[in-house]
């Protein structure tokens, strides 16, 4: 865009307000905490820091930090993948096939507005408390964006290029994964991308409500024992992770459709 | 037209047969009905629980009321705050480099993180609710509205600053009206944001509410309350959006397609 000249230049000023608003964040907290009823309940910024460090190495309940936020990630990572790929399926199917979406979509638009986490109490009594159960949340959570995504760019593939392929007597499914299939692809990274973000987010209610580990766990724990320090390394490394997810995402999505306008 | 018409019939067809295969599985008892009710059944237990408080204390009404309340309030919130807020740091550069780095740490943190902190703050009534739904509507009407207004053309500005317009109409008559669609898609995403929320609130602490609502019907193993209870949520996520989309065909002038 125009503004890179710009934003060269102004580097350092840049860094310069950003470190400065995040300075006077840190002192109002740490403010906040001695002088105020703040300071009864919450850890100051100084204390949480101790607590983040020594969360890697001491145990809170069954596993340190990392052990917590290792299960969430299996968890996601299964649940995501499980929904990516169902909902890539179906969503190409119900875009491409006039048919099968006159067949499927009704059906599916009574489940598309439930939200995943709204599906906790139902896992839990069709199938008991464990990691199923959280799979199935997580897969809930994701699944319907992942369809209406990839739907979506299923249904709107050029009719100009499908026509051109039909008179140089392109085959059915040549068509389908020449044309339709790339065409789909930067659709399928949108979807990827806000089903993550719903994912991660499902994984935590999902342990908060369910489970003895991971890292929802360890922020609701932090709640119920009264040590709110845990609460915020919980948040801190739940937010890092997510990011760091979400920016691998971004990053393969650069490499694999650099043709497409969507991928900035 | 005739071939929407037959797309339309089977539709209607594949949804009443999913409709009787459930009856019938569950009737038939293939799976028993404790833990698949029948679609007869749940109309029944929907009418049951429209008039009699078992057995969470609150009839359907009170608990819809109250679950539309909250997220309505933090949504309010979320896009009054938000949606200026997005627009002055895309508009004002020094404003932009204090606040990013802020907002980048927060935005990340999933809004259900933030419910047990907030339970610590405010306890366990209508405020902590209000407050992660503040947080969830919060941070995509910020990020909608701060791109929306990074996307205003230059060749428009151009053109009002040439016509001798002053910083503050360039911003309120060009780029505020151009990242409008924007915006709405932002609120559309915290509207959503904040259904999503409300129920993990309610469901991980809450004393009404159909989160709690199905939450607590769970517990004493009502799968029909808790069956009737998730649609209504998906019904009311759905209602909303569908006012949210009227509200924008209404006020945005151009925008999206379709």
């Amino acid at each position: 865009m125009t503004n890179t000249l710009k934003i060269s230049k102004n580097t350092r000023e840049t860094w310069a307000y950003g470190f400065f608003g995040i300075l006077v964040f840190l002192f109002m907290w740490q403010l906040a905490c001695l002088y105020t009823n703040f300071g009864k309940i919450f850890p100051t910024p100084v204390y949480s820091l101790r607590a983040f460090l020594e969360a890697f190495i001491k145990p809170i309940g069954k596993y340190t930090l990392l052990g917590h936020i290792a299960i969430s990630l299996k968890r996601v990572l299964i649940g995501y993948a499980l929904s990516s790929v169902s909902g890539i399926l179906i969503g190409l199917a119900m875009g491409h096939s006039k048919m099968i979406h006159a067949i499927i979509y009704p059906i599916f638009s009574i489940i598309r507005p439930i939200p995943g986490i709204a599906w906790i109490p139902l896992a839990i009594l069709w199938i008991g408390i464990g990691e199923p159960t959280i799979y199935f949340i997580i897969f809930m959570g994701g699944f319907s964006q992942m369809v209406m995504n990839t739907m979506d760019g299923a249904q709107h593939v050029s009719k100009e290029l499908i026509g051109v392929a039909k008179v140089l007597g392109a085959r059915e499914n040549q068509i389908f994964r020449k044309i339709v299939l790339p065409y789909c692809v930067p659709y399928i990274f949108t979807g990827l991308q806000t089903s993550l973000s719903t994912s991660w987010m499902a994984v935590l209610a999902a342990e908060m409500i369910t489970a003895r580990e991971g890292a929802g766990w360890l922020i609701l724990a932090g709640m119920q024992t009264g040590r709110i320090e845990n609460n915020v390394i919980g948040m801190i490394s739940i937010g890092g992770v997510g990011l760091i997810l979400a920016s691998l995402l971004r990053d393969s999505e650069r490499r694999l459709c650099r043709w497409s306008v969507r991928s900035r | 037209m005739k071939e929407k018409t037959k797309y339309i019939f089977i539709s209607i067809a594949s949804l009443l047969t999913f409709i009787l295969i459930w009856q019938l599985v569950s009737t038939t008892g293939i799976i028993s009905a404790r833990k698949l009710p029948d679609p007869v059944k749940l109309f029944e237990t929907f009418l049951y629980k429209l008039t009699n408080k078992n057995p969470d204390g609150n009839v359907l009404g009170v608990h819809i009321w109250m679950s539309l309340k909250e997220a309505l309030i933090g949504f309010f919130f979320g896009i009054v705050i938000g949606v200026p807020l997005g627009i002055s740091m895309a508009w004002f550069d020094k404003f932009d480099k204090f606040f990013r780095p802020l907002f980048d740490l927060i935005k990340p943190i999933p809004p259900v993180g933030w419910v047990p902190i907030m339970i610590t703050f405010f306890g366990i009534g209508i405020m902590s609710k209000v407050s992660v739904i503040f947080i969830a509507a919060f941070i995509p009407a910020v990020i909608n509205s701060y791109s929306g207004i990074k996307q205003t053309k230059d060749v428009h500005k151009w053109v009002a600053r040439t016509f001798g317009a002053s910083n503050g109409q360039v911003l309120f008559t060009v780029a505020i009206p151009s990242a409008a669609p924007m915006i709405f898609t932002g609120a559309r995403v915290a509207l959503n944001g904040s259904w999503v929320s409300l129920v993990a609130a309610e469901l991980i602490a809450s004393t009404k509410g159909l989160g709690y609502m199905i939450q607590t019907a769970r517990l004493v193993g009502r799968i029909d309350v808790v069956f009737v209870g998730v649609l209504v949520i998906g019904l009311f996520g759905a209602a909303m959006m569908e006012g949210l989309s009227f509200l924008e065909r209404k006020f945005v002038k151009g925008g999206r397609r379709k």
